[in-house]
């Protein structure tokens, strides 16, 4: 069964957002997302919401999920994960046939974080892996290996966050964009060497909401609808101890997964841009290299800035590559807009300590949809 | 239309109050059963999904992705879910999608709960699932708002606490029957009334324990379960449904969204009439009432006639006509959230499949339902599990399963064994945004303010800029209302938000107040005050008692509480009011902490480890599966899922280690610069697989390279990563 995007609606990205609650934030963008797909509220069978406790603040966030998307007591559940694994649960949940329409949302309230290392360092195993330094040491640790075993040096890896903040630059949208060369990010402060500052993101506000449904309802009420190729998604090993860090297995099991569904055989031949997690500079070689595309050909990677350039909004962040995403296919995307892209790749991280990755192949309207 | 989906198989760990293992081994330990039973091997696992509540209780952020390896998650589609305490029937739900979908064909599902980690009691967990700014100054915790639900619950149906004891009796003596049994117990209902008072109407035994446990079933589609199991119990209708946050705007008395779910299961499974086709009931039952509460839903009875009759009639009882937590529910087998709803899905499995052992109805049944319950009083999930026919009699594992054949733990204390201490600091500002920015504004002018959806003609409290239930509309109309209201339902509480007891056998009243000019069931939490225990009653008139003028912050705290209203009150007409204007200096920040600290055991494994280290030793395991050695020592191996064998551990040359990566960190753990940085290392052994992390020992940064050998430092006697110390050979 074909899903497709009906619509998408967004708040952000901004590093603060003083002045809108959460739910201020979230009902923005879904009533944003609602009118762009030409539905109502009553029409909507389902949410998913992409949340973590701790970094909403609540136990049990969930609870807060479902009266800034208007979908009281319709069927809610809380994908803790990026937002493309909810996209993926969204995905299935309309392909059993008892859900026509179901709205995925994530959000980031990054700047009301006070203590975002103490945060991420409670992410880790507290036996054997929560050590009293930065939690971006296993940054550092799988950056070297990397390095060590892909044969990318670390002016590679610098040019990644040079371009994609430099992309950013001419997209309203992002929180980072700057002009920046790669003796910059070289010589920007060691955070876990050969970590620098600049080839991490930083942290934005905002919130991303996106209808999907049948194909039947698509044509029925949305202006430009988008279809839903292929989806996977996939973890590499939890225990570090044991993990490979220099290849991002759970990318490239959710990526084989997805170009199989799609059907997909030569990606950087058949996909017109890729959107894929930069939370790290290193990690969208990684990616692209689970992908299967070598970044030193001709594809086009995060036109819209990625993480690096838009920031980094948690399980939010696959949300805003989703959403540039659609805009390409539509044709919408303004100045980065990518010319004819017909077939585009969205990829998500977890983002540290895991390999959790998610993958969506997102096609506009006309191929196989005839 | 959707794919069929059956469960065939079941695993889980004893319920216990303290395990000794670390929540990845109860999750490898399930896993591990859930697959022999089945038949089948992790590498017929297409995918896997885990459900588990609050991060909170394990003590792990992304606790989904800390279970990963122990589900059997590794290099597989993964997923985590949750709905809070509903999440344990969610879980099903989610594994359904993945198969009804025709995406996969067979899903693990894995739910898991480690609450004894938590500091100073795993119910402080429960402060913060209540809104941050204008609930959690108030100190509520879990016990309360079960105890607001229950006596609203009493008053509006007519129960005395000693019926409602009835299902503490039942279950617990169900339990007797189930090998996972935390507390099983033949009790009588004086037992339960002579038992603590926590909160009125609420005590000791009216209340499910904190578990620790873990529980995975298997889910095929029906191809696989028809060629794995002669009677495989298919999954015949699902629901899930999720209310409003604003618990406090809500009829508490009837579960609505238990009832949607029921609706939206019970069409899927061709259900007309609940009471005639549905052969046995798992409701959610982590209070006693809440068992009763949930049937009211699941019977689509609002009146609740239909469930009092049966209670009274003894046909809840495993022999009656309608029998209720034949398991022993949450109330006996015990409740680690999320791993209890699931514990609810196996016994449907076991009693439809006719493997439940001393606990299986004797009469031929079809379908059972199973339901989970959680977040603010706000969440339905519903499960209808059905079989084909009579069910083969013929003993299985699980029909003559015992508590020792389980695998678990239990330990008296953490202390008894390595542990790992921690104490996050997890703090934030929350921007509170033009509705709640013009509520505390009127709290410190001495107001309760609400806003108006004109769509809905509904007034809201606490005032949104949004409608919830009128389309997202935006709020223009905002209002000062009166300061008096209405009892809805009360509780007298002799318990703290962290579960220990008030001092001074001090008391407080929590009471949810309908605000007068409001709904029928709008309003807020709070204290009353200048009134006697025995004399609070629903439907009391009440006003708040400000806080002095100069002493208010813009808090829910500048009323001090609601008193009784003497003689005749005027009842103000809500008067218009220009919101907040919303600049620089009026957006402020709420702030919040998460007031938890942790002790978690090292595990099973993890003691190994700690104790060889103390002793200046490194150890390994030996996997026969793959003949290799694994480092650091584990219980299983997270590829085959296998269990591993303690006394297959095997000593490794501690100063054999060789530098695989490192890493300099200029940082420390808040983010703040470091005096002098710290390195750490990944070092592999050449006998072992894996690695150990650590901090290496030097003055020379510039000196560290990939492939240098190190040796391992003997640490102080304490436990946790910063005690691995390596030092350069």
């Amino acid at each position: 069964m074909n899903v497709a995007v009906l619509g998408i609606g967004l708040c952000g990205f901004t590093p603060t957002s003083t002045g809108l609650s959460y739910r201020e934030m979230i009902a923005k963008a879904a009533k944003m997302a609602y009118t762009d797909a030409g539905i109502t509220i009553d029409q909507i069978d389902g949410a998913v919401t992409v949340e973590e406790d701790l970094i909403s603040g609540y136990s049990i966030a969930d609870e807060y999920t479902p009266d800034q998307l208007g979908v009281v007591r319709k069927p809610v559940y809380t994908i803790p994960g990026d937002f493309l694994h909810g996209i993926g649960s969204a995905v299935m949940q309309i392909q059993t046939g008892r859900f026509k329409i179901v709205v995925v949302e994530a959000y980031s309230k990054a700047s009301n974080i006070l203590t975002k290392d103490e945060l991420l360092r409670f992410a880790f195993d507290p036996v054997y892996n929560r050590f009293s330094v930065s939690p971006h040491y296993l940054a550092g640790i799988e950056m070297r290996t990397f390095l060590n075993e892909s044969g990318y040096s670390l002016e590679d890896v610098a040019e990644v966050a040079v371009r994609n903040r430099r992309n950013a630059i001419a997209n309203p949208l992002a929180a980072y964009g700057g002009d920046y060369n790669v003796a910059d990010v070289l010589g920007s402060r060691a955070v876990a060497s050969p970590l620098t500052e600049l080839m991490m993101s930083r942290h934005a506000d905002g919130a991303v909401v996106v209808v999907l449904g049948t194909e039947e309802k698509a044509r029925e009420f949305a202006r430009k609808p988008v279809y839903i190729a292929g989806t996977g998604w996939a973890s590499g090993n939890s225990i570090i101890e044991r993990r490979e860090h220099g290849v991002s297995v759970g990318t490239e099991i959710a990526a084989a997964a997805a170009y199989k569904e799609a059907g997909i055989v030569d990606p950087a031949e058949e996909i017109d841009a890729f959107f894929v997690s930069d939370l790290y500079a290193h990690r969208e070689l990684m990616h692209l290299e689970a992908l299967q595309v070598c970044p030193c050909s001709a594809v086009i990677v995060n036109p819209d800035g990625g993480a690096l350039g838009g920031g980094d909004l948690f399980e939010a962040t696959g949300g805003a590559r989703f959403y540039e995403a659609v805009q390409h296919l539509r044709g919408e995307a303004g100045a980065t807009q990518v010319e004819d892209a017909k077939t585009v790749l969205v990829h998500g991280w977890r983002g540290l300590p895991t390999d959790s990755c998610a993958v969506a192949i997102l096609e506009a309207e006309g191929r196989n949809h005839e | 239309m959707s794919r069929k989906v059956a469960c065939i198989g079941v695993g889980m760990t004893k319920f216990m109050r303290r395990a000794q293992e670390s929540p990845g081994e109860l999750t490898a330990q399930a896993v591990n059963l859930a697959l022999e039973d089945a038949g089948m091997d992790i590498s017929e696992i297409d995918a896997v999904c885990l459900g588990t509540a609050p991060d909170a209780f394990d003590g792990v952020h992304m606790n989904g992705d800390h279970l990963l390896a122990g589900a059997g998650g590794t290099n597989k589609p993964y997923m985590r879910h949750y709905v809070g305490g509903g999440t344990g029937v969610m879980s099903p739900i989610h594994g359904w999608m993945h198969i009804a979908s025709g995406k996969f064909n067979t899903c693990l599902v894995i739910c898991e709960e480690k609450m004894s980690p938590c500091n100073p009691h795993p119910a402080g967990a429960f402060l913060t699932i209540f809104d941050r700014v204008t609930e959690q100054p108030l100190k509520l915790t879990l016990i309360h708002i079960f105890a607001l639900e229950m006596a609203r619950f009493m008053h509006i149906y007519g129960y005395k606490e000693e019926e409602l004891a009835l299902v503490s009796v039942l279950n617990k003596h169900n339990a007797l029957g189930h090998p996972a049994a935390q507390i099983p117990e033949d009790l009588t209902v004086a037992d339960v009334m002579n038992s603590p008072l926590l909160s009125w109407p609420v005590k000791r035994l009216d209340i499910s324990p904190t578990s620790d446990a873990a529980v995975a079933i298997v889910l095929t589609n029906e191809r696989i379960a028809r060629a794995k199991k002669a009677a495989p119990v298919f999954i015949e209708g699902v629901g899930f449904r999720l209310d409003t946050s604003y618990w406090c705007s809500r009829d508490l008395a009837y579960p609505n969204y238990v009832a949607l779910a029921a609706k939206d299961a019970y069409e899927m499974a061709g259900i007309t009439n609940p009471v005639r086709d549905i052969d046995i009931f798992e409701p959610y039952d982590p209070f006693d009432y809440k068992a009763l509460h949930h049937m009211n839903g699941l019977l689509l009875d609002k009146t609740g006639k239909t469930v009092k009759d049966l209670l009274f009639s003894g046909a809840f009882e495993r022999t009656g006509s309608h029998p209720l937590c034949p398991s022993g529910g949450a109330m006996g087998v015990g409740n680690p959230i999320a791993a209890t709803g699931l514990m609810k899905i196996a016994e449907l499995y076991f009693q439809l499949s006719g493997q439940a052992g001393a606990r299986q109805i004797q009469r031929p049944i079809r379908r059972g339902v199973a339901q989970a319950w959680g977040d603010l009083m706000q969440v339905g999930t519903v499960v209808v599990m059905g079989s084909e026919g009579a069910p083969p009699a013929k003993p299985t594992r699980w029909s003559t399963m015992k508590r020792e054949d389980l695998p678990g733990t239990p330990l008296k204390a953490v202390e008894d064994v390595p542990h790992v201490a921690d104490a996050p600091d997890l703090s934030y500002a929350w921007d509170n945004g033009l509705g709640i920015t013009t509520y505390l504004e009127g709290l410190k002018k001495g107001k309760i303010r609400g806003s108006y959806c004109r769509r809905m003609n509904h007034l809201m409290i606490p005032p949104r800029a949004f409608s919830e239930l009128g389309n997202l509309d935006p709020v223009s109309d905002y209002f000062d209302l009166a300061d008096t209201g209405a009892v809805q339902t009360y509780t007298i509480s002799h318990v703290d938000w962290d579960s220990s007891p008030l001092p001074d056998g001090r008391i407080n009243i929590f009471a949810v107040i309908a605000i007068d000019g409001a709904g029928e069931h709008v309003g807020l939490v709070h204290l009353l005050g200048e009134v006697e225990p025995q004399n609070v009653a629903i439907g009391m008139r009440v006003k708040a008692v400000w806080k002095p003028a100069e002493e208010r912050t813009g808090s829910i705290l500048d009323i001090l509480y609601f008193a009784p209203v003497k003689g005749k009150a005027k009842t103000e007409t809500p008067k218009r009011i220009k919101p907040a204007e919303m600049n620089a200096i009026t957006a402020r920040a709420w702030p919040g902490k998460i007031p938890l600290t942790y002790k978690y055991t090292a595990g099973v494994a993890g003691a190994k480890f700690y104790r060889d280290l103390a002793a200046g030793k490194l150890s390994g395991t030996y996997s026969p599966e793959d003949d290799t050695v694994i480092v650091p020592p584990a219980i299983f191996d997270e590829f085959s899922m296998e269990m591993l064998d303690e006394k297959n551990a095997k000593t490794l040359n501690p100063n054999s280690g060789v530098i695989k990566s490192f890493t300099v960190v200029y940082e420390d753990r808040g983010g703040h610069l470091l005096a002098k940085p710290v390195v750490i290392v990944q070092v592999c052994f050449p006998e072992a697989e894996g690695s150990v992390f650590g901090r290496l020992d030097t003055t020379d940064v510039e000196v560290i390279c990939e492939g240098a050998p190190v040796t391992l430092v003997k640490p102080k006697k304490m436990h946790g990563p910063d005690q691995v110390v390596f030092k350069l050979k």
